[in-house]
């Protein structure tokens, strides 16, 4: 016969033992997630149909630490919101693929814009984007000098831009641009000039 | 009988538990730590026991000295420095430095791939590496490497009230505390030194000065007869010791504290305690001028990865710690976000400067980018809004942003001046937009080839001197906003 308080005790370390397993699990399943998250580079979205249009795509070279802008063709749709999306998906491709003036990691991507009131742009980005960047003020500035820019060269009326990451808000691109302002564009393109 | 066997047996058990939860952090209250004053830096390294005897980490003492790096090949480990080699065996006493035979008083260990010497070692090891005298101060944990030392003299002031004035060879910046009629200051960054330990005064009010040692830190008590009170002048090198006046010392509170903070109190401002009563160090000292000096990074968040296994999170401790240095030769009171390896969030480090009141908060990162220095300020808009007692946290930035602008020029001229390649710009850099005072990020860069650089003395001396004297030029104005 077990007594009462050493049944309590073996009870009590084996609920702990049951919490801490349940805590592990939870962490490896997250992990996980994580993990193929990053991997995963299916397309989120069906191919639009449009016109193949010239479009400005301002790009970052990190060898030189420049934001130079190049002309591209892309194929664009009628709709304002989905020809934002579409000139930073051009944009971001050339990011990923290799060898990049700016490498991104795959499955950098946009999930889709949003614009309010004809002016805000509200981008939506794959976690991938952010989770993968490269961690530096400079090489985080150019990501998003870059994108902002290329937005408001080729849909005009925009002068403000949020920036989310898998449609929620983050506090840093990747420990060092920040994330949470609204993105004046005229002072964006004062740093676009300085990076030039 | 036996039902009391398995009562002691469970609560045995119960006990073991509880003092497995709480032992780590009972362990870690009792932390010690060395003191080592060098003519680039002053620090403190943590002290841990293995085998019952006290070892440092031999990296966290070289570098805050310049370059250092340790690599291995098996057991066989090679630390490099700016001074020059040394090798070692993991678990064996006898290595080289500089190609000369050294015996350490325990064998090497090594944690976390860095290697720890035991501590009697450290004044031997260090001499020989930096080749350069070093002296050690045993009891109290006290390196001195060079010809460092702040020496001071003593002079009473006889009159209505009496004051002591002590005159030191740099400016320095001790914690201060009363209790009755004595007045106590604690050095803990400031190499200060005295062959005598008791000075008596031919006087009722201020009778003795004692000079003590212990714990990595140098103390001075003044005994008195009445509540005194220490004011700073001439840059900090002259403390003066008085009566504190009654009214006035009744009107001084406790200035507030913060946990986490590493705090240098005031040498360049008054620095008056309570009449009455004890009070702890100042953790914020009371400055119209107070810096703060942030290096980015830290803990398990190791920031950009510079090249050669060199994290920013590093480099950044160490140019945070030489601007500091050269911030307290000139007189500015300065306070580190962090002296050590720890992780906080952007938002801790921001209310953090909040909550002291700063003038300046600077905050140090390292990139690859291109060489030489960015210095970025806020991006937003400025705001003439009046000062109000609640600022929004996304836009507290705004009132500043123009003097931030000014000293960011200003550091970049510095920067020039000195031949190191330099630009300002305005970039989204968490938290600036959230820092009620002058804020700016400091980003030193070198390729990825080359991640040495950030470890070359001369270069952290450059843009640690470039920026100290930004700062200093920008204080009249920014003093007279204040």
């Amino acid at each position: 016969m077990i007594p009462r308080h050493a049944q309590i005790t073996i009870a009590l370390l084996l609920v702990g033992a049951c919490v801490l397993g349940f805590y592990v699990l939870n962490e490896k399943r997250k992990a996980e997630e994580q993990l193929r998250r990053v991997a995963d580079t299916r397309p989120v979205t069906a191919p639009v149909a449009g016109t193949p249009q010239k479009v400005v795509l301002v790009i970052a070279y990190d060898e030189e630490g420049v934001l130079r802008r190049r002309e591209a063709t892309v194929v664009l749709p009628e709709d304002r919101a989905l020809r934002a999306r579409e000139v930073l998906r051009a944009l971001l491709n050339e990011y990923v693929k290799k060898p990049s003036p700016h490498p991104l990691a795959e499955g950098s991507d946009i999930k889709d814009v949003y614009l309010f009131q004809s002016n805000l742009a509200v981008i939506d980005t794959t976690a991938a984007f952010a989770d993968a960047h490269r961690s530096g003020i400079y090489v985080e500035s150019l990501t998003i000098a870059s994108m902002i820019d290329t937005l408001t060269a080729n849909v005009p009326g925009i002068t403000r831009v949020k920036i989310l990451v898998e449609g929620k808000e983050r506090e840093t691109l990747a420990g060092h641009a920040d994330l949470m302002p609204f993105y004046e564009v005229a002072t964006v393109h004062e740093l676009v000039k300085e990076m030039q | 009988m036996r039902t009391d066997r398995h009562r002691r047996l469970a609560g045995l058990l119960l006990v073991l538990a509880f003092l497995g939860l709480v032992g780590p952090v009972s362990r870690s209250l009792e932390e010690r730590r060395v003191s080592i004053y060098a003519p680039q830096a002053s620090y403190r390294v943590a002290v841990v026991e293995r085998d019952h005897k006290e070892y440092v980490g031999l990296l966290d003492v070289l570098e805050p000295l310049g370059a250092a790096s340790a690599s291995n090949a098996g057991a066989e480990w090679t630390i490099r420095g700016s001074g020059g080699e040394a090798r070692f065996t993991e678990g064996k006493t006898n290595g080289k430095v500089r190609g000369n035979k050294v015996e350490l008083a325990a064998p090497l260990l090594v944690e976390n791939g860095r290697p720890l010497v035991p501590l009697r070692s450290l004044a031997t090891l260090l001499s020989r590496f930096l080749d350069t005298r070093v002296d050690v101060h045993d009891s109290s944990r006290r390196v001195f490497i060079g010809n460092v030392g702040a020496r001071f003299t003593t002079e009473l002031k006889k009159g209505e009230p009496p004051a002591l004035v002590l005159n030191f060879s740099m400016p320095v910046s001790p914690s201060i505390s009363t209790e009755g009629g004595k007045l106590k200051m604690v050095f803990t960054r400031d190499p200060v030194v005295s062959a005598t330990e008791n000075f008596s005064f031919d006087d009722k009010t201020i009778s003795a000065l004692r000079y003590d040692e212990s714990s990595g830190a140098a103390e001075l008590t003044v005994s008195g007869s009445a509540p005194l009170l220490a004011s700073f002048s001439n840059g900090g090198r002259t403390i003066s010791v008085s009566v504190a006046p009654a009214q006035a010392a009744l009107a001084q509170a406790a200035p507030p504290g913060a946990p986490g903070v590493t705090a240098t109190p005031a040498p360049g401002a008054a620095a008056a305690p309570p009449g009455q009563g004890k009070t702890g160090p100042a953790e914020f000292p009371r400055s119209r001028y107070l810096v703060i000096v942030d290096a980015s990074h830290g803990g398990e968040e190791r920031g950009a990865d510079l090249g050669k296994g060199i994290a920013e999170k590093d480099v950044t401790l160490a140019f945070a710690r030489r601007i500091r240095a050269e911030l307290q030769n000139r007189g500015i009171t300065t306070v580190m976000v962090r002296d050590a390896d720890t992780a906080l969030a952007l938002q801790q480090r921001a209310e953090m400067a909040n909550a002291a009141h700063a003038a300046i908060f600077l905050t140090i990162h390292a990139g690859t980018m291109g060489s030489g220095v960015r210095v970025y300020s806020s991006m937003l808009p400025p705001s003439a809004e009046a000062s109000a007692v609640f600022l929004p946290w996304e836009t507290a930035q705004a009132r500043y942003v123009d003097s931030s602008h000014a000293l960011a020029d200003g550091i970049t001229l510095q920067l020039g001046r000195r031949r190191v390649p330099a630009e300002s710009l305005e970039a989204p850099v968490r938290p600036l937009n959230n820092i009620a005072a002058v804020a700016i990020a400091i980003e030193v860069n070198a390729p990825a080839a080359n991640p040495r650089a950030f470890h070359s003395p001369n270069f952290q001396l450059t843009v640690a001197s470039a920026v100290a004297e930004a700062v200093l030029a920008a204080r009249t104005r920014l003093e007279a906003a204040r």
